[in-house]
């Protein structure tokens, strides 16, 4: 661990406190649990091509919804295609979106809440005003709409999802930066002539981080469910690329004629996936919050 | 406590206006042709003229700012526009519509309070044992399941053979067994959530100097746990409530469609698929309305049961 950190970063990091959370951390079995789900699924997106044993999108007619067995452990679809397969490449779908949605929402998310509890005043009520207006948009409704006008692409889906989920972060930040603001550092910093923009990146940014990465982790979470959400409402990445809820959507044909598995295992592997992230940000908020331990 | 009132009441309309205007701008970006929508086919056999005469007299030609203005007006005076495909007001449909949507997120509420707070109790009550780890990794798999999903293992398991017990879906005016399903489904992740933040909570009450003298003076300890405990520690229960209620909305949306109940979110769908921008915008307009009246409330009795609020 300390040799893979730069110099400076642990110069910076109190020394006491990065052993705190590791050992909360390892002691936390739920946490490693995530963890290890998370890998897992990052693992198989990644060499999806490798691991999958069948094409993801070529058909084969002969073998249409065959139900689970040693040589399709998941089944198969409508058009014979591996479900094992396509839920492989799906984890691509759902973590890139997840990652790439959540990062531009903690970033709007970091600098519009560093901006409003730093300068405070007027630039703080018009931030707090914008991230109340994005709360009360429905979420659903406004990616619904969304998708209609800028077509369901990678990067509007990024954008968009992004859009939604970026208040909550706003919010904490702001908090954080409030309080680090009044440190003695932060005013000693000042005293010595240390211009602002280097307070907020060398300062502030560092010490508000750990918070930000807990939301930033339970984000990603909430933008693949909505994501899957999405898709299964038929308006997300479009066929015949493999997007998790879309094979939830088209398999429920399937379920009144007592082809379970074609829904099941899409909806069961969404579900394990967001429950990965959730376990993981769940227990780095108690590893890296020193109040928990009362 | 009347500044607050009144600052927090104002504090309404520049985030009525924002939305407002946020609204305006996507319903602005809505590919698509009113005019060829509500005509359909009819749409070339008409004189061009005609139609661009249509389109001036709908006001479908002004600008963009000509157009927000109007829109800014209109909804000054609750005037959210008619159909383009049905001969019928937003306000109709959404009048007809969110009775039966309210009947469902109430449902859902229900389901949410009567699992999620027992729940939250029991698990700060035995904190650190099984009982409690087995909530909370519970209350973890509710806010992890896909709604969509959860509503068809549901369906599946729960309304055909072996165990025939609700129907697959539809509504019924009153008839509480289509209610049941939808209501559970849209409850459970509200209700995980409730579960944790009533834990949260309880456990930081716990040890507020009031709770040990309720101890001291030697009231029973479910009357501590129940009248000084709990009712503190309800208070950030009741902004968590309040800030669901747009999770509800969708969610609704969500188990509307898998249960085929007549409510906001599936006439949305549609309009969405026929660009019936007014229905598209009103909803959405009434959602936002709706979440920011709902915070109001919850903010103002926030406010009122915590003397700490009231002062700032």
């Amino acid at each position: 661990m300390a040799t893979t950190m730069p110099l400076e970063l642990e110069d910076r990091l109190p020394v006491a406190n990065r052993v705190r959370f590791w050992i909360a951390f390892r002691r936390n079995k739920i946490a490693l649990v995530g963890a290890a789900i998370v890998i897992v699924m990052g693992v198989a997106a990644i060499f999806a091509s490798v691991i999958a044993p069948y094409d993801p999108v070529e058909p084969h007619y002969t073998d249409r919804l065959v139900p689970p067995s040693a040589q399709y452990w998941l089944g198969t679809d409508e058009l014979g295609r591996d479900i094992f397969s396509r839920l492989l490449y799906g984890a691509r779908i759902s973590l890139v979106i997840g990652f790439v949605a959540q990062s531009v929402a903690i970033t709007i998310g970091v600098v519009l809440g560093a901006i409003s509890g730093w300068y405070g005043g007027w630039v703080d009520d018009l931030v707090m005003r914008l991230t109340e207006v994005f709360l009360a948009i429905p979420g659903l409704m406004f990616l619904i709409v969304w998708v209609t006008i800028f077509e369901p692409s990678p990067i509007s889906l990024f954008l968009a999802l992004g859009l939604i989920s970026w208040p909550s972060d706003a919010r904490m930040m702001r908090s954080q930066v409030l309080s680090i603001k009044e440190m003695d550092y932060i005013t000693a910093a000042k005293a010595i002539g240390v211009r602002t923009p280097r307070i907020l990146f060398q300062h502030v940014l560092p010490n508000a981080i750990a918070p930000m990465i807990v939301l930033g982790t339970l984000g990603i979470a909430g933008v693949i469910l909505l994501e899957s959400t999405l898709s299964f409402l038929g308006l997300g990445v479009q066929i015949p690329n493999p997007s998790w809820g879309t094979m939830v959507d088209v398999g429920r044909n399937y379920l009144p004629t007592g082809k379970w598995w074609y829904a099941t295992f899409p909806g069961l592997i969404i579900m394990i996936t967001v429950l990965g992230f959730n376990f993981l940000g769940d227990g780095l908020r108690d590893a890296l919050d020193p109040t928990q331990y009362n | 406590m009347i500044k607050y009132i009144i600052r927090r009441l104002l504090l309404v309309v520049p985030t009525l206006w924002g939305v407002f205007t946020v609204l305006f701008i996507l319903a602005f970006l809505m590919p698509g042709d009113p005019l060829r929508a509500v005509l359909g086919e009819q749409y070339h056999r008409l004189d061009p003229e005609v139609i661009e005469e249509a389109r001036e007299a709908l006001g479908l030609n002004d600008p963009f700012h000509v157009r927000y203005i109007r829109f800014l007006g209109d909804m000054l005076t609750f005037d959210l526009g008619v159909s383009q495909i049905h001969n019928e007001t937003v306000a109709d449909i959404i009048g007809y519509r969110f009775p039966r949507t309210i009947q469902l997120m109430a449902g859902g509420m229900l389901v949410s309070l009567l699992i999620g707070i027992p729940a939250g109790i029991v698990s700060a009550e035995k904190q650190y044992t099984w009982i409690d780890h087995a909530l909370m990794i519970f209350s973890l798999i509710g806010v992890s399941m896909p709604v969509f999903w959860q509503a068809l293992l549901a369906q599946l398991v729960l309304t055909q053979d072996p165990f025939p017990i609700f129907p697959v879906a539809g509504y019924e005016e009153g008839a509480i067994r289509f209610m049941i399903l939808p209501s559970l489904v849209l409850g459970t992740r509200l209700a995980a959530t409730l579960a944790r933040v009533t834990r949260s909570s309880m456990l930081e009450v716990k040890h507020e100097p009031y709770i040990v003298t309720a101890h001291a003076k030697g009231l029973r300890y479910r009357a501590v746990l129940l009248r000084h405990q709990l009712r503190n520690a309800l208070i950030p229960v009741i902004t968590v409530i309040g800030l669901d209620i747009g999770y509800l909305l969708g969610g609704s949306l969500v188990t509307e469609t898998v249960f085929n109940w007549p409510g906001l979110g599936r006439a949305i769908v549609p309009a969405i698929q026929r660009r019936d921008t007014p229905v598209i915008l009103g909803i959405l307009v009434f959602g936002s309305f709706l979440f920011i009246i709902i915070n109001l409330i919850t903010d103002l009795i926030y406010a009122i049961v915590n003397p700490r609020i009231r002062y700032t």
